[in-house]
């Protein structure tokens, strides 16, 4: 589990119905529980049989499901980890037997081998700047290379025709029917419970917005590499479910094919559902198992022809449906929890006589053109910096410079004396810089109120068992929150807002972060004129009340006037002008600038 | 020499599988899974043609005509509806790929199928003898090249389809009909796979599943290219190289997913791929 999780405390005086909707997966996981466990007795010995290994698969399904369904990393790479389990098992059983000490050793390996190889991937998979589909990509030659290396191992994998006839847990099949149904009933809670929690809100974030998360603090790459280690653990302790209950590993088990049939599985069953994926694997793997001797191809096509529907007319899958079915009902909604807006004491801003922001000969060029050149600027504790200048002129790039040290430019940057050079977002984040973005960047599916949390994660971590019912902000993002109205709907979610509220969301979110230097890329286009009078008061508190540094792009000069400490005039990727309010804007240079002419 | 030759034509070969593919991929965006069965598409075209008595040779223009029909149809019923979620695309179009497979295997049974030679023979070359058809898909290779640069360089739609890749609501914005452009793109990929299904039917067996194997690696090839032409052939060059080099020297096994893992590190050190150079 990433570091930034840390363990839930428990609010005081919760009420009745929340505690009752705690409690609610725990039974619903007890009443299942029990039924698999009374099941084998009134299934046929084939049924069983077929479906032990629907519900081990199942167990593949929830791990897909956390990655792609909520976490947005489509992964074909948990069939290898499956396999690697499964044949980690079937090896060391072949080789050593099953007495017990082997079998947990089995049990160990079969976990921490898929693990290992789940961090090399993450670590092949996920890099600052890494896409989507790279990440598909690399989870697509996985599998393909543990074939291989299953085909090549020669006796010690059985090659082609894998292996067979190894010790195996002593159980009957209805043991084994209930051994994999405990287990997926124990990985589908784990699975649930972590999604309800605030924790479970981070997976959501990292898919809706990656660049938004690591310029949160929060370190994207660690988040994805744990769940792709993690989840390629639970993998492998279904294959070792799966070698004991089958008695039989092929190199299929860790095939390409496999991988693509548990997304097909999930797309089906309703991706980020969970209970979909469960519900939706079994059935079909049962049916298959039914059908498939009959009607072979025709069973092939029809669900071939069915995912492809699903995925152009339904994506949400079948779980989707159900829960439209279900909207139509009348019945009571309980309405969505709101947490308590509480105010942390602000930490007391450690006052440093330097320069907070100190860039030197900054320049940065694409090719043969140069978009910066040889930019000086010293931004001191308390000052509202704004940075004016034509379209074109460097500003969103010399903003980008400044928050993301890996963008490769000449010169340097230092943020109270650290110097930035090579280091990612998340980590100039912890030197405390808040950058908010030309266009909004929110969690759009995430409610206000969780967007927040997030932007206090870096501090306050994330409880992976329950939401939390308070939740603790500073003063400044208490007033932002009320001046803009945003704190009377905080269970809405981000992508329901105004233009305008979520610019304030935003901004609201980097405040959150308490950083000692704020960049904000044009925070006022497209507002109305009330929306900009309320952001202008809100930077002038930070900066007079908190010392807060800020740094401004702006196009509206009345507004840059009224609020500015400084201003700085970039033009054609110069530091042309560096002044108080009055020297710049009586200067005839801006003047001649933003009327066109000048190239000087 | 042989290993010379072995390398250009795996390269040829290589970069005749993967065409169709980057062709699509570079205009619509979209990573076409049904890129495989499109492949066996084209070789069950040959077991037709042959079946109807017609010349070996006259399954290339039926293979790239039902392909490129076929690929229409695709395209407006499922690519379409998904253009905005390219993710989504992969599955549904991996989806088609089993759909059709399935079909092949109703039609024509799951055994393998016997082709007629398009070329038998070896011919001697510096004095040693070598397989006359790997000769000739190496000029296969050459003239399907040429005639795609001709197209992109040369012609209305190459030069429609080059405007959509830089820059897409520009080119709407400009008044070109980008939906067309992009049917007409993937009806070219899916014609130009087929193609290189019959091309392949004389170096593989010919079953409902032949495509799969190829769609990895024509893929990976693909995404090392980022949507260049002229890096897709480099590509093509440099891993038909280590595939015939690490299958000689080390071991087939090693040779198969030689592509694969290679791909995968050179997208992990640069991003961009070949595509930059």
């Amino acid at each position: 589990m990433p570091e930034t999780i840390t363990a839930a405390r428990p609010a005081a005086g919760a009420g009745e119905r929340p505690r009752l909707a705690r409690a609610a997966p725990l039974v619903v996981a007890l009443l299942a529980a029990g039924a698999l466990w009374l099941a084998p007795l009134g299934l046929d010995t084939f049924a069983v049989n077929v479906l032990t290994r629907s519900m081990i698969y199942a167990v593949l399904a929830v791990t897909v499901d956390l990655l792609w369904g909520f976490a947005g990393i489509l992964t074909f790479g948990q069939a290898a980890f499956f396999g690697i389990g499964a044949y980690a098992t079937a090896m060391l059983l072949t080789a050593k037997g099953g007495a017990p000490p082997w079998m947990l050793a089995a049990a160990a390996l079969a976990v921490a081998a898929p693990v290992l190889l789940g961090l090399a991937v993450g670590w092949l998979s996920f890099y600052h700047r890494s896409t989507a589909l790279y990440a598909s990509v690399i989870s697509l030659v996985v599998p393909i290379v543990v074939t291989q290396a299953i085909y090549s191992g020669g006796e010690r994998t059985g090659s082609s025709s894998g292996l067979v006839g190894f010790d195996v847990l002593p159980l009957e099949i209805e043991g084994y029917f209930r051994l994999a149904g405990l287990l997926l009933v124990a990985v589908t809670l784990a699975a649930w419970i972590l999604v309800r929690s605030d924790a479970g809100r981070l997976l959501v974030a990292l898919r809706d917005n990656e660049a938004r998360c690591a310029y949160l603090g929060l370190n994207p790459r660690r988040l994805q590499i744990g769940l792709t280690a993690v989840l390629a653990g639970v993998a492998g302790l279904a294959g070792f479910v799966f070698a004991n209950a089958s008695g039989v590993v092929a190199p299929e088990n860790a095939g390409f094919l496999f991988g693509t049939e548990l997304v097909i599985w999930v797309a089906l069953g309703g991706r980020g559902t969970l209970i979909g994926p469960v519900l939706g694997t079994i059935a079909i793997d049962y049916l298959a198992a039914n059908l498939s001797g009959d009607l072979p191809f025709l069973w092939q096509l029809l669900l071939g022809t069915a995912f492809v529907a699903i995925i152009i007319l339904l994506p949400g899958g079948l779980a989707d449906l159900a829960r439209r079915a279900w909207g139509l009902v009348p019945h009571r909604r309980s309405p969505a929890s709101v947490p308590r807006l509480r105010a942390d004491p602000s930490r007391a801003a450690a006052r440093t006589d330097g320069p907070l922001l100190a860039v030197q000969g900054l320049a940065k060029s694409y090719g043969s053109l140069t978009v910066l050149e040889n930019i000086d600027l010293t931004v001191r504790a308390g000052e509202l910096v704004s940075l004016v200048g034509p379209n074109g002129a460097g500003k969103t790039t010399l903003m980008r410079c400044l928050s993301d040290g890996t963008e490769p430019f000449r010169g340097a940057i230092a943020v109270g004396g650290v110097p930035t050079a090579g280091l990612t977002p998340n980590r100039i984040v912890a030197l405390g810089v808040g950058r908010k973005f030309q266009v909004a960047s929110v969690f759009e599916s995430l409610s206000i109120a969780d967007c927040l949390r997030l932007a206090r994660a870096s501090r306050a971590g994330l409880s992976p068992l329950a939401r939390a019912e308070t939740l603790g902000l500073p003063q400044a993002v208490l007033d932002i929150l009320r001046m803009t109205g945003l704190d009377a709907q905080l269970a809405a979610p981000a992508r329901l807002l105004s233009h305008g509220q979520k610019q304030a969301l935003e901004l609201a979110m980097v405040v959150a972060l308490e950083p000692r230097l704020i960049l904000l890329d044009e925070p006022t286009a497209g507002l109305t004129k009330a929306e900009r009078t309320t952001i202008g008061t809100v930077l002038k508190g930070l900066t007079a009340d908190l010392g807060i540094a800020v740094v401004l792009v702006e196009h509206d000069l009345d507004f840059v006037r009224e609020i500015s400490s400084r201003i700085v005039v970039l033009h054609q990727g110069r530091l042309v002008l560096d002044g108080t309010v009055d020297e710049v804007v009586g200067s005839a240079l801006v003047r001649t600038i933003y009327a066109g002419g000048a190239h000087g | 020499m042989l290993l010379l030759l072995d390398i250009l034509t795996t390269a040829a070969i290589l970069f005749v599988v993967a065409i169709g593919l980057l062709a699509v991929f570079g205009v619509l965006k979209i990573i076409n899974f049904a890129h495989g069965a499109w492949l066996t598409i084209g070789a069950y075209c040959a077991v037709v043609a042959a079946r109807l008595g017609l010349n070996p040779w006259a399954a290339l223009p039926l293979a790239f005509a039902v392909g490129a029909a076929l690929g229409g149809l695709a395209e407006l019923f499922i690519i379409r509806p998904l253009y905005r979620r390219p993710l989504d695309a992969i599955l549904a179009t991996w989806g088609l790929g089993i759909v059709v497979g399935q079909l092949i295997t109703l039609a024509f049974g799951r055994d393998v199928q016997l082709t007629p030679n398009l070329l038998s023979g070896t011919v001697e070359v510096l004095g040693t003898g070598y397989s006359a058809y790997r000769l000739v898909a190496l000029l296969a290779a050459l003239v399907i090249g040429a005639a795609f640069a001709l197209v992109i360089e040369r012609t209305r739609l190459g030069l429609s389809a080059r405007a959509v890749i830089m820059n897409e609501t520009l080119a709407r914005g400009l008044g070109l009909d980008t939906a067309r452009v992009r049917l007409v793109v993937f009806m070219i990929g899916a014609g130009l796979a087929a193609l290189a299904g019959v091309l392949l039917t004389p170096l593989t067996s010919v079953d409902p599943t032949m495509g799969v194997g190829w769609l990895i690696g024509a893929f990976m090839l693909v995404m090392v290219a980022d949507a260049s032409f002229l890096a897709l052939a480099a590509a093509c060059l440099v891993f038909g190289a280590a595939q015939v080099l690490v299958s000689t020297f080390v071991s087939p096994v090693l040779g198969s997913i030689a592509v694969a893992v290679l791909a995968a590190l050179v997208l992990r050190i640069s991003p961009k791929g070949f595509s930059r150079a």
